[in-house]
């Protein structure tokens, strides 16, 4: 069969010193596929990601938009924020409906009814719909290698629905559907699902990895790398929601920052190619994770026995980094001096990692 | 490519074969697959067609039905011709994407070979699957044969991509009568296939030289605009529906009333009202009566959706008795019966003359309905023709005497 072979983009990675971890950069590309006009919170993690993404992805792109905050909250009929082509799909979706755009482009330029070069195709789905209701749909775009970028915007609950436990919700987080009580006094009893690294486990082909909005620069490295290669990719990016967390709506960007410094959102890439993580990603300085938990209203109900499980956790998590751990880090993981950290003059950094 | 080298020629194959061979001649660029039975045999023969280099497509084997939809509801948005299929419970899985995909007006098709639905785990045909998604915004209707159904793939893409209509569309055929049974087929030549489905061209697709924005979040009050649009189309449909199988028939010499097939009405008293393969045995069964000189008829619903309200009437109404074979389950609904009776009624409601009309559940769990309960259900409906009124609105067929 004569066919037309496909042309795909490849768009440059950004100068950044440290994989773009402290520095901001003033060669950031001209395009807004996302403009204003759109109903987010004040502070919104997801759409400032959003800006994020579509501006490193450019202007041939389409987006796919899996119900859920940046659905409803971006898209009003008769007014929308999207420059470049975007469509609804259902909650559970996300990668069908994506892997569906994806084949129909293969298709229509090898067969001569569309010409120009492969459009980057990118489902922003949340944590909802990445891993509970479209865990499958998008494991399934991931297997079959569609030419695609599926990102999770993680915000660690439903918000859309008014704040409901989803599987990434954290350890003590309260939502409306994991409320603390007199018999529940955590909260989320649970850890969240380690989706990011299923997706790398399971899909050793794809380029997979994970990203905050308090790193601008390597998160769109990472949507770009994610573009570049050529099959399925997956990025599951931190973004804190103030209607969710509770905290002062100018604080996003630090939220984003103090996630990773406190070790409770592991920065990494897998690489399709070397079939290995790379964990060479440093935030500027290592905090007990009390400095991030006592910004955020949802933590607000915590003992000391349920922030010291946590710093447990993320002493687990720079462990399988291959990051050595400071000795006041390890200390935090008994209550009694968590009780004694709380005070102000802790509040400070505990290590320099750069 | 072969495909387009290809000339008329009479084939041998059964329904599952001959739906695949229409999406072939369609030539589809998005297939989305997932095994079940019975209608996995359309799949199974796409695989091998693109396997073989006779269709260019993107042949996806989705993680279950809801994907398929979904894939099939992306593929479509971009641009794509799309095809994907199901039976039975694997119907319903995807039932979330029925309605989305005929509210963005995207001209998804869907063959359907029926499968009972569960409990417990059946094989058979019944009508249910498809029925239970009638309301969706699907056209929808169904085959008696494998060269039908061929046909009938052809004439849902031509009526569901024209611009007055856009809408997805569901291909019926029972399951094993029809998929799995063979029977003679002509397949057209390419020119004529050309000449009858023009290239797909969707009017508002995902493409960046053109950005739109599909689906976004409405206000209660623009709900109601959009929901009259759709059903507008629908009704809209009904003189597409009539002009594709006029031209269908210029074209390929194969004449199909859009609407109502009817065999040996001109005298008859009582008649068979049915949809799908159980026609074939009833004509045999009319065949036999009218030997004894039973004033027996039947008509076959060809199209569900859109419905076709005055045709029905003015068929119906012209009967004494007409005995509905539903070959499906409407549980708890207005004749404790099937779906096919309510709207059979309904559209009898404004005739001047009304017949009496009941309610046959045969055919059930994939069945087949054999000629003596054919003679059977006769019997009830002179019987009732005789009484002046009916003995009771549904009949289990094998369940009374």
């Amino acid at each position: 069969m004569a066919t037309i072979e496909v042309q795909r983009q490849i768009l440059p990675i950004l100068e950044s010193p440290n994989k773009g971890a402290r520095f901001y950069n003033p060669e950031l590309p001209q395009s807004e596929p996302f403009v204003p006009g759109h109903r987010t919170c004040a502070g919104c993690g997801p759409s400032i990601q959003y800006r994020m993404t579509s501006k490193a992805a450019g202007d041939n792109t389409i987006l796919v938009g899996p119900t859920g905050c940046m659905y409803v909250a971006n898209s009003s009929y008769l007014c929308t924020p999207y420059n470049v082509p975007w469509a609804h799909t259902q909650i559970g979706s996300s990668g069908s409906f994506t892997a569906g755009v994806s084949a129909a482009y293969e298709a229509m330029i090898r067969k001569g009814k569309w010409q120009g070069k492969f459009p980057n195709i990118i489902c922003e789905a949340g944590d909802g719909s990445s891993s509970d209701i479209a865990l499958a749909s998008i494991s399934g775009a991931l297997y079959r290698n569609h030419d695609c970028l599926i990102i999770c915007y993680d915000n660690e609950q439903y918000a859309n629905t008014g704040i409901q436990a989803s599987s990434r919700t954290p350890y003590g987080g309260m939502t409306t559907f994991s409320p603390p009580g007199p018999e529940v006094p955590e909260g989320k009893k649970l850890y969240p699902k380690d989706l990011a690294r299923m997706m790398a486990a399971g899909h050793p082909h794809c380029y997979v990895g994970t990203a905050s909005v308090g790193y601008p620069i390597d998160l769109m490295n990472k949507v770009r790398k994610g573009l570049n290669h050529k099959g399925a990719a997956f990025l599951m990016i931190y973004t804190p929601c103030q209607k969710g967390f509770v905290y002062e709506t100018p604080r996003s960007i630090d939220l984003g920052r103090l996630v990773v410094e406190c070790g409770l959102y592991p920065m990494w890439e897998w690489s399709p190619e070397k079939r290995e993580y790379d964990y060479s990603f440093r935030p500027a300085s290592m905090r007990p994770v009390s400095e991030y938990l006592k910004l955020q209203g949802r933590f607000g109900h915590l003992h000391a026995e349920h922030v010291a499980n946590l710093q447990k956790f993320a002493n687990r998590q720079w462990k399988m980094m291959g990051i050595q751990i400071p000795e006041a880090l390890l200390l935090a993981e008994d209550a009694k001096n968590v009780t004694n950290m709380a005070a102000a003059a802790e509040a400070q950094a505990v290590a320099e990692t750069v | 490519m072969p495909v387009m080298e290809a000339t008329k020629r009479m084939v041998r194959i059964n329904g599952c074969v001959a739906s695949a061979q229409a999406a072939k001649y369609a030539d589809v660029d998005v297939i989305a697959a997932y095994p079940i039975r019975p209608y996995t045999a359309t799949m199974m023969a796409l695989a091998q067609m693109v396997a073989n280099g006779e269709l260019d497509a993107e042949y996806i084997v989705a993680d279950s039905e809801h994907s398929q939809l979904s894939i099939a509801h992306g593929a479509a948005s971009a641009g794509a011709r799309v095809f994907t299929g199901s039976s039975g419970v694997g119907v319903q899985f995807a039932y979330e994407l029925y309605s989305p995909i005929s509210g963005s007006r995207m001209p998804v098709q869907m063959m359907i070979a029926d499968r009972t639905l569960d409990p417990p785990g059946d094989f058979g045909s019944e009508h249910t699957d498809a029925l239970s998604t009638r309301d969706m915004g699907w056209l929808m209707g169904w085959s008696c044969d494998a060269q039908e159904a061929f046909d009938n793939h052809l004439i849902a893409y031509r009526i569901g991509e024209d611009r007055r209509v856009l809408l997805p569309q569901m291909v019926c055929q029972d399951g094993f009568f029809v998929s799995h049974i063979t029977g003679d087929v002509e397949l057209p030549d390419m020119g004529q296939v050309r000449e009858f489905l023009p290239p797909y061209k969707h009017p508002y697709p995902l493409d960046p030289r053109h950005p739109v924005s599909h689906g976004p979040q409405i206000m209660p009050e623009q709900g109601p605009p959009l929901q009259l649009e759709r059903a507008r189309a629908m009704e809209e449909s009904m003189a597409v529906v009539e002009q594709a199988h006029e031209e269908f028939a210029q074209i390929f010499g194969r004449k199909y009333d859009p609407w109502l097939e009817e065999y040996k009405t001109d005298d008859a008293e009582v008649v068979f009202f049915l949809q799908g393969a159980h026609a074939v045995t009833a004509k045999f069964a009319i065949q036999h009566m009218r030997e004894r000189g039973i004033k027996v008829g039947m008509v076959r619903l060809r199209t569900i959706r859109p419905y076709p309200t005055e045709q029905v009437r003015e068929s119906l109404s012209k009967f004494k008795v007409v005995g509905v074979i539903e070959t499906n389950m409407a549980l708890g609904s207005v004749s404790s019966g099937g779906a096919l009776y309510a709207e059979a009624a309904a559209a009898l409601y404004e005739a001047d003359k009304h017949p009496l009309v009941m309610s046959f559940m045969a055919g059930m769990g994939g069945e087949a309905i054999v000629l003596k309960e054919f003679y059977w259900m006769t019997e009830k409906m002179i019987e009732a023709q005789k009484r002046g009124k009916i003995e009771k609105r549904t009949h289990w067929v094998g369940f009374e005497h």
